[in-house]
């Protein structure tokens, strides 16, 4: 490891090479002020100085309206500058590009979880010996893209805990029990420190990694599977989506939420439809509407009781906390994303829920007259 | 610029005869332990604060000295991850609730705002006395907490931790600070009721000495914050106690609602610690630079605007929590606004040095400490304020260095400055020139190198609470580590010879820095009521110019100004 620090701290994104001129331009200004205050206090306290049995003759100065009138203005609009500055940045932070590929990063006491698209999991950081043997496999650093912006996406799984990168001037804090979104766009190949900002306990100081920013063509490699970026245990069993919708079988979810009625039977389905559900605007029983988003799919799975939708009853169970990790929503709510219309068949004896499903004990009602109907 | 410079003719009045020591003042008029554990006396009262928070200071101290040494190496020197955990909680839980939240409200508050407009006591003696109990058991509650195997939350106690998943004391730690609140709205009560009522004849609000006002507007942030940080603390209890979901999203709850709530308090706490400490300040450099204060009304009005603007900041501390993208605009906005009176306070004081006539001892050398310091503090706050920058620099030591340089170079060498102001008015004695001023030269240093090391570690992204690091940070910790040896010698030199003053020290004289206010016009010490009639005041506070106090009486010779009969150089106490 390098032992050394460079007088400039290292830069490596686009964030990056927008914060330092800001921050030298404040920089320059708050040094110039403090430079000034000392210096005019150390002339004061030279230039007026008593020296020993000197008599005193002081001015009955009470101040002055002009004085007060311009340093009361002059530093709001300093401070004002620094203000319009910073927001741009802030707001190029916030905003990420509409097409860049995504990447799910779970914190979780004292590592941090990452997933692709294409399914490959990233432990970074953290403490081994709390582990579990499959996190250990995983250990490794996250890939990046040279010159190329990344959409991630955060969630803690206990207490909040914050995904810090000093070579890309960025940090956000990771909250338990919602989403937060945050992009990078990598401009310097190598690796970068990760730190967890927010204290999380213990191993707090043990919750960093590294960052690795490769070349497009690698991290196009290690995207479909095929690089050896991440080293051997990061093979390719399924994107997201597609762990998602095993997810999605095991928990009979398919048994509701049908898009038509079960074949063979004359059943209809207890729950609205999920395909095409992403990004569509649902309205609200009770009032209202909301845009089904991944914080809205990913509460209707948790608290499935929060918003019903209008023209429906609730039939849901409320139990999936016990039964879904974190990681197993994010793929979930990967899967209901990209469900289009005619991506869902309905259950049936071809399909038939797979070993260790839980049971549900759906009421048999008779038929036509279902838990919900349809609008 | 037009200065508006007030010719006229100087009065000759000449200064009160010395008064005769009287036989009987605060402290000598009873003994024994109840006559200070049951006194009603808000200078006895004042005491009792300076010596319990002399413990504390010490306790929190400590925890930083050990803090620091581990640091000394990239995978800790001397603590374990827990214990280092629960020693940076232990540093800040005593140093923010038992010190610098009571400091100089409870100290100097207590003692001087009454004798300041001449009245014989504070409001509401009794309350008083109940509020150094109260801040007694909040702090037993605290103690207890760490000494019974720590807490290892941070100060902030931020949830779904602190409620759910930390094994450690929260209960205790997070019911004392709920304890010391009440300990603090008691005194802020107290003094506004204070203010407002007591007022000797001709103590008019224009008149009123610039720590009355600085009290004034702590006294506000007091009564408006500390129940809200209250309450905030019970939801925490109720949710680590009875699992009711208030914070934790796993119950229920919503985590950065505890956030909203505790930066509604805390934000504007660190007015309450930094605004008397400005108060103090203005008193001691007219005093010595023998000027009327620049701009009396922009350092009054800027104390109140710090007040009420102050409240309306405090999701700055969440830029990157997860709140909305407009609150993280308004927020940064508001808050370069509350930088602007702080900036009018540090270029009055400034002015009022012009063409003064400045003499260095000891509270002098504190309070140019303090304006070198507090600028530097003030500044870097503009980073933080900035919404670009400080998606960088939050929660690194960018963020440490900041509120070390406001709080203990600001307010603690406010405090300092202070203490040695108002030391031989609290015991009648002066302490030792050399070793003062020593002091107050070691402690600037050893800030200096203790906390610029800081700033640089933060800009290259260290975060706080980190007992492992890595290596490249190193030298900084350990120049870091150093200046805080030399710190750590500073504030030890002060309990030494002021303590040795108290036996040895030479008497001081009921006004041995010449100053104008009404707590000069008792004897040193003063006696239980503090004048023997109620005085009348006919001028403003800082008439050095002239050269009366605020009862239109001369003033004594000031030391180092020919021969001056009440004042000699104190012998060197080893």
């Amino acid at each position: 490891m390098n032992n050394t620090m460079p007088a400039l701290a290292e830069r490596a994104s686009v964030v990056a090479d927008r914060f330092e001129p800001l921050f030298w331009y404040i920089m320059a200004w708050t040094s110039a002020g403090t430079i000034l205050v000392t210096l005019v206090l150390a002339y004061f306290c030279i230039r007026y100085r008593r020296a020993k049995g000197e008599t005193i003759a002081t001015p009955r100065i009470l101040g002055s309206h002009r004085l007060e009138l311009f340093w009361t203005i002059t530093p709001l609009f300093v401070f004002l500058s620094f203000y319009a500055w910073g927001v741009w940045i802030y707001d190029g932070v916030v905003t990420p590009p509409a097409d860049a590929p995504e990447i799910q990063i779970i914190g979780k006491q004292w590592m941090w979880k990452a997933q692709y698209e294409g399914g490959q999991r990233v432990i970074i950081g953290g403490n081994p010996g709390n582990m579990t043997e499959e996190d250990r496999a995983h250990i490794g650093a996250l890939v990046l893209p040279l010159g190329k912006p990344v959409k991630v996406t955060f969630i803690s799984e206990d207490v909040i805990h914050d995904f810090g990168v000093p070579a890309f001037r960025q940090k956000v804090d990771v909250v338990p029990g919602r989403y937060v979104t945050t992009w990078y766009h990598p401009t310097k190949l190598g690796e970068f420190h990760v730190f967890c900002d927010q204290y999380c306990g213990t191993w707090h100081s043990l919750m960093v990694g590294k960052i690795k920013v490769v070349p497009p063509d690698e991290f196009e490699q290690f995207i479909q599977g095929k690089g050896g970026a991440q080293g051997s245990g990061n093979s390719v069993d399924g994107s997201l989506a597609q762990k998602g919708w095993q997810h999605f079988q095991r928990l009979q979810c398919q048994s509701c939420h049908t898009p038509n009625a079960a074949a063979g039977t004359n059943l209809h389905p207890r729950a609205p439809s999920l395909e095409g559900l992403y990004g569509r605007t649902v309205p609200i029983k009770g009032g209202g509407s909301v845009v089904a988003d991944e914080a809205y799919i990913r509460e209707s799975i948790v608290n499935p009781g929060a918003k019903i939708v209008e023209g429906w009853e609730r039939v849901m169970p409320g139990n999936y906390e016990s039964q879904v990790t974190e990681e197993e929503l994010t793929q979930l709510v990967a899967y209901i994303r990209f469900l289009k219309a005619g991506g869902m068949f309905a259950p049936n004896d071809r399909a038939p829920a797979p070993f260790g499903a839980p049971r549900l004990t759906l009421p048999t009602t008779p038929s036509g007259s279902p838990g919900g109907s349809k609008p | 610029m037009s200065i508006v410079i007030a010719d006229e003719p100087r009065t000759a009045a000449l200064p009160p005869p010395e008064p005769v020591t009287p036989a009987r003042n605060y402290l000598n008029t009873s003994y024994g332990v109840w006559s200070w554990l049951l006194t009603v006396d808000h200078k006895r009262i004042g005491l009792l604060y300076l010596v319990s928070m002399s413990i504390f200071f010490v306790v929190g101290g400590a925890a930083a000295g050990l803090v620091r040494i581990n640091l000394l190496q990239p995978d800790g020197a001397i603590l374990t991850e827990d214990q280092y955990n629960r020693m940076f909680t232990a540093h800040g839980v005593v140093m923010l609730f038992l010190f610098l939240i009571p400091s100089i409200p409870a100290l100097f508050g207590n003692f001087f705002v009454p004798m300041m407009i001449g009245a014989k006591d504070l409001a509401f003696p009794k309350l008083n006395l109940a509020s150094w109990y109260v801040y007694m058991i909040g702090a037993g509650f605290m103690v207890y907490a760490v000494l019974a195997g720590g807490i290892d939350t941070g100060w902030t106690l931020y949830p779904p931790y602190s409620s759910r998943y930390s094994h450690t004391n929260v209960f205790p730690g997070a019911f004392g600070a709920f304890i010391t609140g009440f300990s603090s709205i008691m005194t802020g009560l107290n003094i506004m009721v204070t203010i407002h009522k007591m007022r000797c004849p001709g103590m008019t609000w224009g008149r009123l000495p610039l720590f009355i006002w600085a009290m004034y507007a702590t006294s506000f942030i007091q009564l408006l914050g500390t129940p809200v940080v209250a309450i905030t603390l019970v939801l925490l209890l109720v949710e680590r106690v009875a699992g009711v979901g208030i914070f934790d999203p796993a119950i229920g709850g919503d985590p950065v609602l505890y956030q909203h709530l505790f930066w509604f308090y805390s934000h504007p706490a660190v007015y309450i610690m930094i605004v008397p400490g400005m108060g103090v300040i203005s008193e001691i450099i007219t005093c010595f630079s023998r000027k009327n204060v620049f701009g009396y009304k922009a350092i009054a009005w800027s104390s109140v605007g710090i007040a009420v603007v102050g409240f309306l900041v405090w999701a700055h501390h969440m830029y990157v929590a997860g709140i909305s993208y407009y609150s993280a605009l308004l927020f940064s906005f508001l808050t370069m606004l509350v930088a602007v009176p702080s900036a009018i306070k540090v270029f009055n004081w400034l002015s009022t040095l012009y063409r003064g006539s400045i003499t260095f001892h000891a509270p002098m050398l504190f309070v140019l400490a303090f304006l070198v310091l507090f600028t530097v503090g003030g500044v870097t706050g503009l980073f933080l304020a900035t919404l670009g920058t400080d998606i960088h620099l939050h929660d690194t030591y960018f963020v440490v260095a900041h509120f070390h340089f406001v709080m203990v170079g600001g307010m603690v060498l406010a405090y300092l400055a202070g203490l040695h102001y108002w030391w031989p008015k609290m015991t009648g004695r002066m302490y030792s020139d050399f070793w003062s001023k020593a002091s107050a030269t070691i402690i600037f240093v050893g800030f200096f190198l203790t906390f610029v090391p800081q700033f640089v570690l933060g800009y290259h992204g260290m975060p706080r609470r980190y007992p492992n690091y890595p290596a490249e940070f190193q030298i900084y910790n350990v120049l870091s580590t150093a200046g805080a040896s030399i710190l750590g010698l500073g504030y030890l030199l002060p309990g030494f010879y002021l303590t040795l003053s108290l036996f040895f020290g030479e008497k001081a004289s009921a006004n041995p820095w010449s100053a104008t206010g009404l707590e000069w016009a008792s004897p040193s010490p003063p006696t239980t009521f503090n004048f023997d009639s109620t005085p009348v005041v006919v001028c403003g506070p800082y008439e050095y110019s002239i050269g009366v106090d605020q009862l239109g009486r001369g003033l004594p010779e000031p030391p180092d100004s020919g021969n001056n009969p009440s004042y000699k150089e104190t012998e060197v106490v080893h």
